[in-house]
């Protein structure tokens, strides 16, 4: 079975701040980690090599430091990886990012299944898979906590707002994992090293050979208007003593917070 | 044949150094750091002392992430209601820049860094399990059921050196050799922190205080350090002190400290960034296990390699030094093709003709000061008294120094003869 990850390094969301002046997200104290989900969507993909035996190739598009999380998930198991960096691609959108991705993945040939986080911490729009799928123009299912492989299908929860669904589609497919749909394991050592020396590929602009307005900004339709930080609102807080809660009670009936029942 | 000449364990200080050192003179090194990036898992107080880096990164003064230069040295002790403290500033001390205040998530990773870039391998965000064995000679390590060989094995993990313990290199270590170390990184801004402490520029202040006020056999020391534009703030108690007294919490004595009327004010508006703990090597001489043996040596604090006469108080230079002269001794087995115990005992050796374990040596016993009831217990109080007593004017006649001494040696609880004594070896070991 042939399968491709798609990750995305993230900055780690307990490390950002918002500008205070700018308002725009400073990301330069924090270090970079796999996306949550990502980690999820490739431990989906491990379980299913492991079943039933397989390739994984990880896709990953982002700065040259990104190399990091791919060498990462090599390090979990995964086979192969490939770091998709050029500057023509910087600020762009989930629609050109799913169109340079979706390029990506058709130069890499055939494929069985494509593995991806439900969505990112750090824009958390959750378009990138699905819409990879649509550019390739295959199936998706989205939203699982577990797949496995059926004879010639995969079988997919998918965890909805009213139930789990149980689906059963044919591959070629594309499949969004939710971060609860697991618990990934770590990297091992011997397997780190190993693919600290096999390395990564990176590919380019020249590489995947699209026209420079469908990629990277000029590629993207999205416009972001403002960032704004909501004012934080002051609360009254006061610590009461235990020989105080009956005064508290009162007082909470008299200014209509709670009422005493009854009629 | 093995995979790498060398793997080290730990990619703090000792380790990093170790791999820098290796890897330069075209050692095939591995070096693993179980966090991600290095030196995000550890805690240190953060005053890098000497020039111990200058032998592996000569420009490290120029390129290295370091916060202040230490102009000013503050020491003493701290009581409910008094600080009573010697603040050493010096142009001296200035010129001759010996001690750097670093925050160690950067200093690490700039060094992990150099040992990649100088030919290592570095894998971080996994945890060694075990050294790898063929009889009793030490050929790499295990981890998660995969044996990666080396020639020799570096164990600089740290303080908690649980793949040296768990192997059965290191015995575990005792309370009386440990303690806990509580620290707070606190933000505020440069301008304010140079008013605050009376600095200009990179000019940077590092005091370290008893804290007099624990009750029972508690005992603690506290440090306050100066960063660019943040505060180093902990506290270090002592194990088996804390044992011996249930109802007294650690992080309680971080909150005192940092609440002290004296220190309190230096921290005030700023926003604490980040708040660890981890263990701390206490032991002096004798806490040192053997550093060598069949294919392995260890540094740094795995090797209970630190310094503290309660005056000054060093680890990361101990670290560095260790790591490069184990280094050393792996190049030098390299090129004999000979890593049997007795070859790379050079390295004990080799520790033993610098100031690693001299200064070690001549300080033996010194944990017994540091620790001491005399210093902890009775000094603070009757320090407190006398000087109370000496500034303090209420319109009463006047008395000698000596008499006022001897009264509140009184007033406390320890006996005159008893003090002596202590004092008198307390003098002897510092």
């Amino acid at each position: 079975m042939k399968i491709v990850v798609m990750i995305k390094q993230v900055p780690d969301a307990e490390e950002i701040f918002i500008d205070p002046v700018k308002f725009t997200l400073n990301r330069s104290q924090a270090r970079g980690i796999i996306n949550p989900s990502d980690e999820n969507a490739l431990e989906a993909a491990l379980r299913i090599k492991e079943a039933v035996g397989g390739e994984i190739t990880i896709i990953s598009m982002g700065p040259p430091q990104a190399e990091n999380a791919i060498i990462e998930c090599m390090g979990r198991g995964a086979d192969r990886g490939i770091l998709i960096t050029d500057r023509v691609f910087a600020a762009a959108d989930t629609y050109a990012t799913s169109l340079t991705l979706a390029a990506a993945i058709k130069k890499l040939g055939e494929f069985d299944l494509i593995f991806a986080g439900e969505s990112t911490t750090d824009s958390g729009t959750g378009h990138v898979g699905p819409g990879v799928a649509e550019f390739l123009g295959i199936d998706q299912v989205t939203y699982t906590i577990n797949t496995k492989i059926e004879g010639e299908m995969l079988i997919g929860e998918r965890e909805l707002e009213d139930g789990i669904e149980v689906v059963s589609a044919r591959p070629p497919l594309l499949v969004t994992v939710m971060i609860n749909a697991n618990i990934p394991r770590h990297s091992s050592l011997r397997k780190k090293v190993d693919a600290i020396r096999k390395g990564i590929e990176k590919w380019d602009h020249d590489t995947l050979s699209l026209p420079p307005d469908w990629v990277g900004l000029k590629g993207s339709p999205t416009l972001v208007g403002a960032l704004k930080i909501p004012e934080e609102r002051k609360r009254a807080s006061k610590i009461i003593k235990l020989e105080e809660i009956p005064d508290l009670v009162n007082e909470l009936v008299k200014n209509g917070v709670i009422s005493t029942g009854g009629d | 044949m093995s995979e790498f000449d060398a793997i080290v364990v730990g990619g703090g200080p000792a380790g990093s150094s170790s791999a820098i050192k290796r890897a330069s003179s075209g050692l095939n090194v591995l070096l693993v750091e179980r966090s991600d990036p290095p030196g995000s898992k550890n805690v240190s107080g953060g005053i890098l002392w000497g020039k111990d880096l200058s032998a592996i990164v000569p420009d490290w003064e120029k390129n290295a992430p370091l916060e202040r230069y230490i102009t000013a040295k503050g020491t003493g002790f701290l009581t409910t209601d008094s600080m009573i403290s010697i603040d050493f500033r010096s142009k001296k001390l200035e010129a001759s820049k010996t001690g750097y205040s670093v925050l160690r998530a950067k200093l690490d990773q700039f060094l992990a860094n150099k040992a990649k870039s100088s030919g290592a391998t570095l894998v971080t965000g996994v945890t060694v399990d075990k050294l790898a064995f063929d009889g009793d000679r030490v050929i790499g390590v295990q981890q998660d059921g995969d044996t990666i060989t080396s020639d020799v094995v570096i164990l600089a993990e740290g303080a908690n050196p649980r793949v040296a313990i768990d192997s059965g290199v290191r015995k575990p270590i005792d309370d009386q050799d440990i303690a806990i170390g509580i620290k707070q990184v606190i933000r505020l801004p440069e301008s304010t922190i140079n008013e605050r402490f009376n600095l200009r520029g990179n000019q940077g202040f590092a005091g370290e205080y008893v804290l007099g006020f624990l009750q029972g056999t508690v005992k603690a020391g506290a440090f306050m350090y100066t960063n660019k534009d943040t505060i180093s703030l902990g506290i270090v108690v002592n194990m088996s002190g804390l044992r011996e007294n249930n109802s007294t919490y650690s992080f309680n004595i971080m909150e005192q400290f940092a609440s002290h009327p004296f220190i309190q004010p230096y921290i005030e508006g700023g926003k604490v960034e980040e708040y660890s703990a981890h263990l701390v090597c206490e032991g002096g001489i004798n806490s040192v296990p053997k550093l060598s043996g069949n294919g392995y040596m260890i540094a740094g604090d795995s090797a209970g390699l630190t310094f503290s006469n309660g005056l000054v108080i060093q680890g990361m230079n101990y670290a560095i030094s260790s790591g490069i002269a184990a280094a050393e001794t792996a190049i030098a087995a390299k090129a004999k093709n000979n890593y049997s115990s007795d070859f790379l005992s050079s390295y004990d050796t080799n520790l033993s003709a610098n100031y690693v374990l001299k200064d070690m040596n001549t300080f033996r016993g010194i944990e017994n000061v540091t620790w001491s009831n005399l210093m902890h217990k009775a000094v603070p109080g009757i320090a407190e008294n006398v000087l109370f007593r000496m500034f303090n004017e209420t319109g009463q006649p006047k008395e000698h120094l000596s008499s006022i001494l001897m009264d509140s040696i009184r007033e406390s609880k320890y006996s005159k003869s008893d003090l002596i004594i202590e004092a008198y070896r307390a003098l002897r070991r510092l």
